[in-house]
């Protein structure tokens, strides 16, 4: 089949880039990576771009298409094709480009070495055979495990657009497989790595992590986990903890938001004084409702309701099997029948 | 220039296993990779790692040495066998402390599950993800051991001072330019060359780096001849499915809905090992029962439930790379070059013949698979030698002091021998060539050899070696992560490489293991129960041979 891709050039050497289209012949089976190839080899030797398993597992391959992360190797063109389509690849984003798709991994490697990203053995007392664990116990860390730290949910990122020192998706769903490890004597000196400043309570929750994840980690559920279990140890004087309970509780009381509430709980009463400047803006504005009128939504019971069954999904996601990635929506319906 | 006590090359499951155990032993350790060490092709392994556990029934190291020593035809070395089923429990326990998430039995052990030829459910696995998760857990442990890892520095030359390997010449990749890399010690780690055949399971980076540097300064390579051939991988680009399919009950069919395992091995059926089901499928195919070229690799029976929980990988990579649900119908599959069995030359604590060189994995020939590997025991190899490797490499630096001196002059030499390559501007583009030899060793130094077509062989690689020495054309002339030249100096150890696979092919007048004569279908004991050494002779390819360690298992028939 015939394809053609424009694809983002940027020659370091030169500062030269911009848009080049390229049209080639490709194998109907081909992959992003397979064309890739085919305009390296017969059109432009010096286009640049990592590859290496070409089997969606050593995330070498990320890049963008159409402005939206992907493993090359793992992205059929054909329907592409049929549609008519003209695709720009583009290198991933919230890293330096170093060349044509080539980006700097380093600032991804540095987040992932702050996490301090190996099991704490603590004081050495593992048995001289393996440790004893139930598979469901390990089946909470499967999905963490699948990642290939190709960098895809790091390029989609929001928050790390807007703070480029938050340890994002990738590294924080690499905290989570060690909190939840059974094994793991980090205890709270780990979580105290991932609470404050550039932490869990930084993700905005976009879920464009979860959306472009290759492998189906959904790392801000893993980010969910470990805020779930810093608050379970009781680490909740952080900011972002505490913003993160006047959305619940206001929620449960009122079934509002109560606007008004969340700077000084968040921050505490005191430092919500400097704050007041902004909140009269807010107000003249229109932005903050009436503290004097009865603040409760009509239907408080369905959003108490709602609160429950988010609360109960959320636990089962905690507790729930993790064998492997989520599969497509068009395959997804189907029946887990028992017929061994 | 950089300079470490001990530089290890390569950063797979062998090499990041060194670096961790020489840094153990007090060594400064460097670590030289041409990907980022969890880009390595370690990772791609599927089904599991072997060691006599014992968690799924009755098992010894015994039993584990004797199934090992007759799936490698009787070539291996039973002595290095012995030390690798011995030593392979405690190197298991460790991954499991250091974090492996190994699946795991009812009471909470590690599972095992049956391999082919293997004589009992000895495969330790991680779903069937267990290179990923094994390679993942050792860089958490060598960025844990604050071991220096160069990155995207590609290896080209080692340097030798007298007789001893005094470190190497590396081009940076991001940055560009050549750097000298000193060591008292260095250790190949390089992995295997699969990208010499069309439609390998191997990664684009297996192109036999080490051991052509290796071979081009003198060190002898053992057993080239062996390929090992994969028998489930897909038609369309070669990925493989794991064996653990097969462990885990799934059948082989030909095209009329046959299991016809049991014509070729009667009692083993699918799970004999890979040399005996490659052959068979090969020959379905051939005799006109295949579909497609493919035969059909049926896991429908096993369920929807068993197949997400355990083979979840594997349905992954048939709807990602050939549109099937295996939960639906069968994967169509064909066999597919896989495992290189041969090597550097090393004995079992993974010293070469050249002082102060070491290698391990793939990259190597101890030789525990002889003739053809068993499923599982190659990951179980990489930790193993891997682990011996370091510490032999430590405790030689620790003992010898300084080695050698690294001649200044060593990075003139590879710099000018790039910038000949770049400055060439007529010649041609290195993708046509590596697509000629990739198809000349599929067509003719496949699953059934024969003399006629190995001496075919022997003569395009000749000429294509030639052809290559006359230049390419190398259409990025810049230094910045320049793919394009590394591409090219690639294809030059695929060459050298390829020449050595097929001059030991041509001498060894006998079947054995993955090497199967049609012009000699019998194992030739009398004459060829000996390992084959290829080594550089003046461009060409010298050959030379060394005896079997033959320890317990006098050699027999064998059959599944």
């Amino acid at each position: 089949m015939e394809v053609t891709l424009k694809i983002h050039r940027y020659n370091p050497e030169t500062e030269q880039g911009g848009l080049e289209t390229y049209t080639v012949q490709a194998e109907e089976t081909a992959t992003l990576l397979d064309v890739l190839d085919v305009v390296k080899d017969e059109v432009d030797g010096s286009l640049s771009y990592r590859k290496s398993c070409r089997m969606a597992v050593c995330g070498s391959c990320g890049m963008r298409m159409n402005g939206a992360a992907v493993l090359a190797c793992k992205t059929p063109m054909k329907p592409l094709v049929d549609r008519g389509e003209v695709p720009v690849i583009s290198p991933m984003g919230n890293l330096p480009v170093i060349k044509d798709l080539v980006v700097d991994m380093g600032p991804f490697w540095e987040k992932f070495r702050a996490i301090k990203p190996y099991l704490d053995e603590g004081s050495g007392d593992a048995p001289v055979k393996e440790w004893r664990i139930q598979q469901e116990q390990l089946d909470q860390i499967m999905k963490e495990a699948l990642c290939i730290q190709c960098g895809c949910c790091v390029s989609e990122c929001n928050s790390m657009e807007a703070d480029p020192d938050f340890l994002g998706p990738a590294a924080l769903a690499k905290a989570a497989r060690f909190v939840y490890d059974v094994r793991d004597r980090g205890g709270k000196g780990r979580l105290e790595r991932y609470n404050g400043y550039h932490g869990v309570w930084d993700c905005t929750r976009c879920y464009f992590c979860n959306e472009r994840c290759p492998k189906g980690v959904d790392p801000r559920d893993a980010i969910a986990k470990v805020g779930a279990r810093i608050y379970q140890e009781g680490m909740r004087s952080d900011k972002g903890a505490r913003h993160a309970k006047v959305f619940v509780d206001s929620s449960h009381k009122t079934g509002y938001l109560l606007e008004t509430n969340l700077v000084p709980e968040t921050v505490g009463a005191l430092a919500a004084i400097k704050e007041i400047p902004f909140a009269m803006k807010m107000v003249r504005a229109g932005k903050v409702p009436n503290p004097l009128k009865p603040h409760k939504a009509g239907k408080l019971d369905e959003v108490r309701r709602l609160n429950t069954l988010i609360g109960d999904q959320e636990k089962q996601a905690l507790e729930a099997v993790h064998r492997g990635p989520a599969w497509p929506a068009e395959d997804a319906p189907r029946p887990a029948e028992d017929d061994e | 220039m950089v300079r470490h006590d001990v530089v290890v090359v390569g950063a797979g499951m062998a090499g990041m296993r060194a670096a961790i155990e020489a840094a153990r032993y007090g060594a400064d350790v460097g670590v030289v990779s041409k990907l980022h060490p969890t880009r390595s092709h370690s990772g791609a392994a599927e089904g599991g790692i072997n060691a006599a556990l014992g968690n799924a029934g009755e098992d010894s190291p015994d039993k584990h040495a004797f199934f090992t020593v007759k799936g490698s035809d009787y070539l291996g070395d039973q002595d290095a066998i012995q030390v690798m089923c011995e030593e392979g429990p405690g190197d298991i326990y460790e991954l499991e402390h250091m974090g492996a998430v190994f699946s795991r039995t009812e009471d909470g052990r590690i599972a095992q599950r049956p391999f082919g030829a293997g004589g009992a459910p000895r495969t330790c696995y991680a779903a069937d993800i267990t290179g990923h998760v094994l390679l993942h857990v050792l860089y958490e442990q060598l960025v844990k051991s604050g071991v220096t890892v160069y990155e995207e520095w590609f290896a080209l030359d080692l340097v030798v001072d007298g007789e001893r390997c005094v470190g190497l010449t590396a081009w940076d990749l991001v940055r560009g330019g050549v750097q000298g890399v000193e060591a008292r010690a260095v250790i190949l780690a390089t992995g295997g060359l699969g990208r010499i055949y069309r439609g390998t399971t191997n990664a684009y980076a297996c192109t036999g780096d080490g051991m052509s540097m290796a071979w081009r300064a003198g060190v002898p390579l053992k057993d080239m001849e062996f390929m090992q051939f994969h028998p489930t991988t897909l038609k369309a680009n070669g990925v493989l499915i794991t064996e653990g399919c097969r462990g885990e009950g799934g059948y082989l069919r030909n095209g009329q809905g046959e299991r016809f395992m049991f014509t070729y091995a009667p009692n083993a059926g699918e799970l004999a090992s890979r040399d005996v089901v490659s052959r068979a499928e090969q020959t379905e195919i051939d005799e006109g029962r295949g579909v497609d070229g493919c035969v059909l690799l049926d896991l429908t029976h096993l369920g929807a439930k068993r197949i997400n929980e355990r083979l979840h990988g594997s349905r992954e990579l048939s709807l990602d790379y050939a549109g099937v649900d295996p939960i639906d119908e069968p994967i169509p599959v064909r066999p597919g070059a896989h495992y290189h069995m041969g090597g550097v030359d090393t004995d079992m604590w993974c010293r070469t013949a050249m002082p102060g060189l070491y290698a391990a994995g793939e990259a190597a020939c101890v030789s525990v698979h002889g003739a053809n590997r068993l499923g599982g025991n190659s990951l179980l190899e990489t930790v193993v030698f891997g682990r011996r490797s370091g510490a032999a490499a430590a405790q030689e630096v620790r003992e010898n002091g300084l080695g050698g001196v690294f001649p200044p002059a060593a990075v003139r030499v590879t710099e000018r021998r790039i910038k000949s390559m770049l400055d060439l501007e007529r010649g041609e583009r290195p993708a046509a060539l590596r697509q000629e030899l990739a198809d000349t060793m599929y067509d003719n130094v496949g699953i059934f050899r024969s003399a006629e077509k190995l001496e075919l062989a022997k003569q395009r690689v000749g000429e294509m070696r030639e052809r290559y020495a006359r230049g390419l054309t190398i259409q990025d002339k810049g230094r910045t992560f320049n793919s394009d030249l590394i591409q090219a100096i690639e294809l030059g150890s695929m060459l050298e490489m390829a020449d050595c696979l097929v001059t030991g092919a041509i001498a060894r007048t006998e079947s054995r293991g993955a090497h199967s004569r049609l012009d000699f279908p019998e194992r030739d004991d009398e004459n060829w129960l000996r390992h084959t050494l290829t080594y550089y002779d003046n461009g060409d390819v010298g050959l030379d041979y060394k005896p079997v360690t033959i320890t317990e298992h006098e050699p027999a028939v064998r059959s599944y």
